[in-house]
């Protein structure tokens, strides 16, 4: 854990933040007895290597060279974050916002609450919705939109040339109250309340410079980061991110996930680029078809996960394959081939997504959900091209994108370091 | 829905595509103009994967066996095939060019050159491509246009298979009158078009908006069809944003309706209602040599109600118009005539079945009753769709939606032949 710093609030500084202020200079010691512990555990973060407890009280460290959230084994749940900065907001409020985040930041990931304050005449410092949950291998991951760069924070030389909002892409239709953002804040954790604790509470401490832009929640995890974990499956109910990139392929890792010298802004080397996309699934219209169609669609046999060239789940396609009648086993439209690395010059990404829904089609009466799809990678152009290959996917007929945002998430910190540090010297 | 991969497959195959067309589509086919057996790795035997064997010679499942590779050069004088006899089952069509600058492609017809069954299109020299096919016993001609000798013979001998529903005279009956209505419908779709063209080229912007949705209903009842060609439906019914997002492939019916209702103008309308013609004209071509199945005509309605409650319902197909009960009443209109077809089998195969289809579908229709207008907006016979408020709309969609999982429940049965 940090030990809370003094800000120094300037004009227009966050009222949060001085709260903050007052925590670490009076209220700590006053009545923290009977709140330490927010979320049961030790204050003192018994961090597990690689953060891969399984039980409710582990944690997943919060400083090291890259951003936790990223090659993390994906948590079952996903509180999703996007804010943009308010008129007026000035270069000075977003460097102590970044600084009131990196605190509030390592403590909730430390199973702490945001404040051990509880003051009768004072609002709460943390808002307490999380109390007694276990942390659940909390992290918080930081990713700065194309927006940011622009003339209001005197950032404009500092935009990695590759950061820039997506072009046009096929089968979207996009909903600009799903779209972009000036930053984003990814939380996961193996328990929904943590998750959203986290991201509500950074966008209270962050009141009067940014405001909330959009928000998801996923309820369900459809990727899989590491070797180890089982893959979960996604709303079609097939199994998801099989060939996904582990976190144990750490030569993948180096040439399609980190930012690395190519990089024409030094800062963001050891960082990673984020693409969300809001993926609406017509559950609806896909529940209809036929079990045999949708294996064609996919490439994969529904139970098993085993691709139609046979084998297990793990089994590597075999997309040259021919059936007795000379046509490809898995067809030329099937969602793998279309979406593998062969089809794509090698190309591969992170996947990190979790399903999601946000209620019911008010006109339509159909579900409104599907696929909150995030993925890392070294350079947003990686998922253009994949993006492109899938102009031709079977599954479009079944799915939309509604929702997208890019932005470049900074390397990880070491202690006493805060988010923005790199960004502003 | 569509005959999955399988169909996809032979849809490309049809249409010469060795790679995936890399135009993006809006819906994927679901139809094949040919079809073949089972994937293996699917698990499910289903019966009626084939297609027409009657009348005339057809390209069938024919399942097991062996592929044959056939290998065809081109060449200024001809088009040989290699071997020019083959037995019955999966043949690979391998065409190449190396050389002959003024013959580009191969077709393979039936020997009276009625029918297209396959073709590799536009290999100038240097270029090879191909297309694979399971084929029943006959003969037929190859053909390649510019040639100094344009047809070649190519027999496939052997006894004759078919699917087991072509042994059903009832399901061989629905799929032969299911062809006679593509094909009537695609006609009907091309002379309403016209007459929609023939509005733009008088200046007559208030007749254009007239005729425009009268021509789409034809679209609209047999767009699973229609489908099977990616890049032709993206071309005659493609929206903006999907699949394309490219001003210069956004072509079809709902660029003329941008133009129309929301630019208020002719403008540019005539060339891209020319373009829209010759598009549908070779729709024409193709549906008139495509074949169908039971599971594909089945399926196919069910896509059209899911096509219905994905984009009618939600005023985003005819966004410019808001004309979209007319296609809408050709979606139901293209569901409730493969049921009608398929009737005197599932009569029998599922009386019950049929009974809460019949009983959805005159739920639809009584609801779009209530939105019946004369002359209606625009000359419809409609409402216009704008002024349906989301209470309304979620009663229509529910509606749709039961009778889409009503329809959903007929691919079994014709399947179970």
């Amino acid at each position: 854990m940090t030990s809370p710093r003094t800000g120094k609030p300037g004009s227009g500084a966050p009222t949060r933040r001085r709260v903050l202020t007052g925590a670490g200079a009076a209220g700590a010691g006053v009545v923290a007895a009977g709140l330490a512990g927010y979320f049961a555990r030790p204050a003192a973060p018994a961090t597990a290597p690689g953060g891969v407890l399984a039980g409710g009280d582990a944690t997943v460290p919060f400083y090291g060279p890259h951003q936790a959230g990223i090659i993390t084994p994906a948590q079952d749940r996903l509180a999703f974050g996007t804010l943009n900065a308010v008129p007026g907001a000035t270069r000075a409020d977003l460097r102590d916002l970044l600084r009131a985040w990196t605190r509030a930041s390592a403590r909730m990931t430390a199973g702490q609450p945001v404040g051990e304050d509880a003051q009768p005449y004072a609002p709460p410092v943390d808002t307490g919705e999380a109390a007694g949950s276990p942390v659940s291998r909390l992290t918080i991951t930081l990713g700065y939109g194309p927006a940011l760069f622009d003339h209001r924070f005197g950032l404009a030389g500092r935009k990695p040339s590759a950061l820039a909002q997506l072009p046009p892409l096929p089968n979207e239709n996009l909903d600009p109250d799903y779209t972009g953002g000036d930053l984003c804040v990814q939380a996961c954790s193996d328990d929904p309340l943590v998750a959203f604790h986290a991201v509500r509470n950074l966008a209270r401490i962050g009141m009067g410079v940014v405001e909330h832009n959009w928000m998801e929640l996923g309820f369900g995890r459809t990727s899989t980061t590491t070797a180890s974990q089982r893959t979960p499956r996604n709303l079609l109910g097939f199994k998801d991110g099989t060939r996904n990139i582990k976190a144990e392929q750490t030569q993948l890792m180096k040439d399609y996930v980190w930012v690395g010298p190519e990089t024409d802004q030094p800062w963001l080397r050891r960082g990673s680029y984020l693409i969300a996309r809001k993926i609406r699934i017509f559950v609806e219209n896909w529940d209809r078809d036929y079990l045999r169609d949708q294996e064609h669609v996919i490439g994969r046999a529904k139970v098993s996960g085993a691709p139609l060239t046979g084998g297990t789940e793990f089994t590597v396609p075999d997309f040259a394959a021919q059936g007795s009648d000379g046509q490809p086993v898995i067809p030329a439209d099937a969602h793998i081939r279309l979406a593998s690395f062969e089809h794509n010059r090698g190309i591969r990404i992170l996947r990190r997504g979790y399903s999601f829904t946000d209620g019911i089609d008010p006109q339509a009466g159909t579900l409104l959900g599907g696929l909150f799809f995030i993925a890392f990678m070294k350079n947003p152009g990686q998922f253009i091209r994949l993006q492109r290959s899938l102009a031709a996917d079977a599954l479009n007929e079944y799915i939309h994108h509604t929702g997208s945002a890019v932005f470049a998430c900074p390397p990880g910190l070491r202690p006493g370091q805060h988010w923005g540090d790199t960004l502003f010297t | 829905m569509h005959t999955s991969g399988t169909s996809t497959r032979h849809a490309a195959a049809a249409t010469a595509r060795p790679t995936p067309d890399p135009r993006p589509r809006t819906r994927r086919p679901r139809w094949a103009p040919v079809s073949v057996a089972a994937s293996a790795a699917a698990g499910l035997a289903l019966a009626a994967s084939g297609c027409a064997s009657s009348p005339g010679p057809a390209v069938s499942a024919a399942g097991a066996g062996q592929t044959v590779t056939v290998t065809i050069q081109l060449t200024p004088q001809g088009c040989a095939p290699k071997p020019a006899r083959v037995p019955a089952g999966a043949v690979d069509f391998v065409v190449a060019n190396k050389d002959a600058d003024a013959v580009s492609e191969a077709e393979l017809r039936t020997a009276d050159l009625s029918k297209i069954l396959g073709e590799q299109e536009n290999l100038t020299p240097g270029l090879s491509g191909g297309f694979s096919l399971t084929i029943q016993p006959g003969s037929y001609t190859i053909n390649c246009p510019g040639a100094a000798r344009q047809h070649w013979d190519f027999t496939v001998q052997g006894k004759a298979t078919g699917p087991s529903w072509t042994s059903n005279p009832q399901l061989a009956a629905a799929v032969r009158s299911y062809a006679s209505y593509v094909d009537r419908s695609t006609a009907d779709l091309i002379s309403h078009t016209r007459a929609f063209c023939q509005a733009i080229d008088a200046g007559d912007l208030g007749q254009a908006e007239i005729l425009y949705p009268r021509a789409r209903i034809y679209y609209e009842r047999i767009e699973p069809v229609a489908e099977i060609w990616g890049s032709l439906d993206t071309a005659i019914d493609g929206r903006w944003e999907n699949p394309v997002t490219v001003a210069s492939q956004f072509t079809g019916f709902h660029k003329i309706e941008q133009l129309l209702w929301e630019d208020n103008t002719l403008a540019g309308a005539r060339g891209l209602c020319a373009g829209l013609l010759k598009n549908e004209q070779q729709l024409l071509t193709l549906v008139r040599s495509a074949q169908y199945n039971p599971l594909e005509m089945a399926s196919g309605a069910t896509d059209l109600m899911n096509e219905a409650a994905t984009s009618k319902i939600s005023g985003e197909e005819e966004r410019y118009s808001n004309t979209d009960f007319p296609v809408f009443q050709g979606n139901l209109e293209g569901a409730t005539e493969v049921v009608a077809l398929l009737q005197p089998y599932l009569q029998h195969k599922d009386p019950s079945l049929l009974a809460q289809i019949g009983n959805r579908s005159a739920a639809i229709t009584a609801l779009l009753a209530r939105y019946r207008a004369s002359p209606g907006y625009d000359d419809t016979g409609y409402v216009e769709y704008s002024t349906v408020l989301d209470a309304q709309r979620r009663q229509l969609s529910a509606a749709v939606n039961a009778l889409a999982e009503w329809l959903s429940k007929l691919s079994v049965q014709v399947s179970s032949g």
